[in-house]
């Protein structure tokens, strides 16, 4: 158990975490996640996937349960199908001409997504899984996973194609 | 694109910070903990804070019972036992107390309080302080606990019992500590039975 935590808890963790944006909701749903490893360990299927992605599976649905207790507007928003564009934070300071600014745009634009896009930049994105892999984790066919991946990637480039324009205008 | 590609790359450098995330050390020995019963019986794990101070009232109970049985069995020993709650400085609890009549007529007090529940931010300070597994120094599983049903939840109980106590759990008595009273905390689940202990001094 201590070394299953060891190897494939962080990726738990860290993915309930940029999930709920909750340090305890995150600590609380890993320590979920591995106990129910401890009684569930039976429906583990080697050829459906691998255990890090089932484990992921397992958070995914205890974080979807949180956030439906505790952040009831953010699900409203479950999926940006035919919503309008973020707003490029155009008026933002001048410093954000900077890359670490940048940086820091991108990343509160994510936190940004909604909960649908948010998961499928993380697991691909941060985590570097493949779409199989997080297709497994979500719960969606590879497609669906390769749509909400483009559609996640280019809000946050619209993002920051705000914030370089902003950064342009300043320069200039 | 520009930014398609500098998005790319800014993804990539949040992903590099991402995965330097670590999964808390203080779980692993909850876990630990808990997976001793678990793994047998199998359980859903639900967290209900009624449960847990039903846990600690049982507890509580079991030790005021002990702690009679104790006073009944020798007229040589100390003619009173106590259990007394202990608090810790800093923590919020709540006590739950109970009490239970003695065959002397003397009424024995136990107080259990539940100073930590092992869950969330509250329960890191139980594995910071838990160098080694090897020794009651650290947290370490109960004999008496095998085959339990799961527990769902798990609380932290601190009692103080005698040294000679702990072969009722299953436990060789320390040979310095049989004699004399025990600061012990136990992880008790909702059921009120332990699961594991360790002497705190």
């Amino acid at each position: 158990m201590a070394a299953l935590y060891r190897r494939h808890g962080g990726l738990v963790y860290r993915f309930t975490l940029r999930m709920s944006r909750d340090a305890a909701a995150a600590e609380e749903i890993t320590q979920e996640v591995f106990l129910a490893l401890l009684t569930q360990m039976g429906r583990f299927d080697a050829a459906r996937g691998t255990l890090s992605t089932w484990l992921c599976g397992i958070a995914r649905r205890q974080l979807w349960k949180y956030l439906e207790r505790n952040d009831a507007a953010v699900l409203s928003d479950l999926d940006d199908e035919g919503a309008a564009e973020l707003p490029c934070l155009s008026d933002g300071p001048a410093e954000l001409l900077l890359r670490r600014e940048a940086v820091a745009a991108v990343r509160a634009g994510m936190d940004e997504l909604p909960p649908m896009l948010r998961e499928v930049v993380i697991l691909c994105a941060l985590e570097e899984m493949s779409y199989e892999q997080a297709a497994q984790v979500l719960e969606v066919p590879v497609g669906t996973v390769r749509s909400r991946l483009h559609r996640a990637k280019a809000r946050l480039a619209h993002l920051l194609r705000g914030e370089m324009a902003n950064a342009e205008r300043k320069r200039g | 694109m520009k930014s398609d590609r500098d998005l790319d790359e800014i993804l990539a450098e949040l992903g590099r910070d991402h995965r330097g995330i670590s999964a808390p050390e203080w779980l692993e020995p909850v876990l630990f903990a808990a997976g001793g019963s678990r793994k047998r019986a199998g359980g859903k794990p639900r967290v209900r804070l009624a449960w847990g101070l039903a846990a600690a009232a049982i507890l509580l109970a079991v030790a005021a019972t002990a702690g009679v049985l104790w006073q009944t069995r020798g007229s040589h020993g100390p003619q009173s036992q106590q259990a007394r709650s202990v608090a810790q400085p800093g923590l919020s609890h709540e006590p739950v107390p109970a009490s239970t009549r003695g065959v002397g007529g003397e009424t024995v007090h136990a107080k259990v309080v539940p100073v930590r529940r092992v869950r969330r931010g509250s329960a890191r300070a139980i594995a910071s302080k838990q160098p080694a597994w090897n020794s009651l120094d650290e947290f370490v599983a109960l004999p008496v606990s095998e085959g339990l049903a799961p527990a769902a939840e798990l609380s932290v109980v601190r009692v103080e019992l005698r040294g000679s106590e702990l072969q009722q759990y299953g436990l060789q008595a320390p040979a310095d500590g049989s004699a004399r009273n025990l600061l012990a905390e136990f992880v008790v689940g909702e059921d009120g039975l332990p699961r594991a202990i360790r002497i705190v001094r």
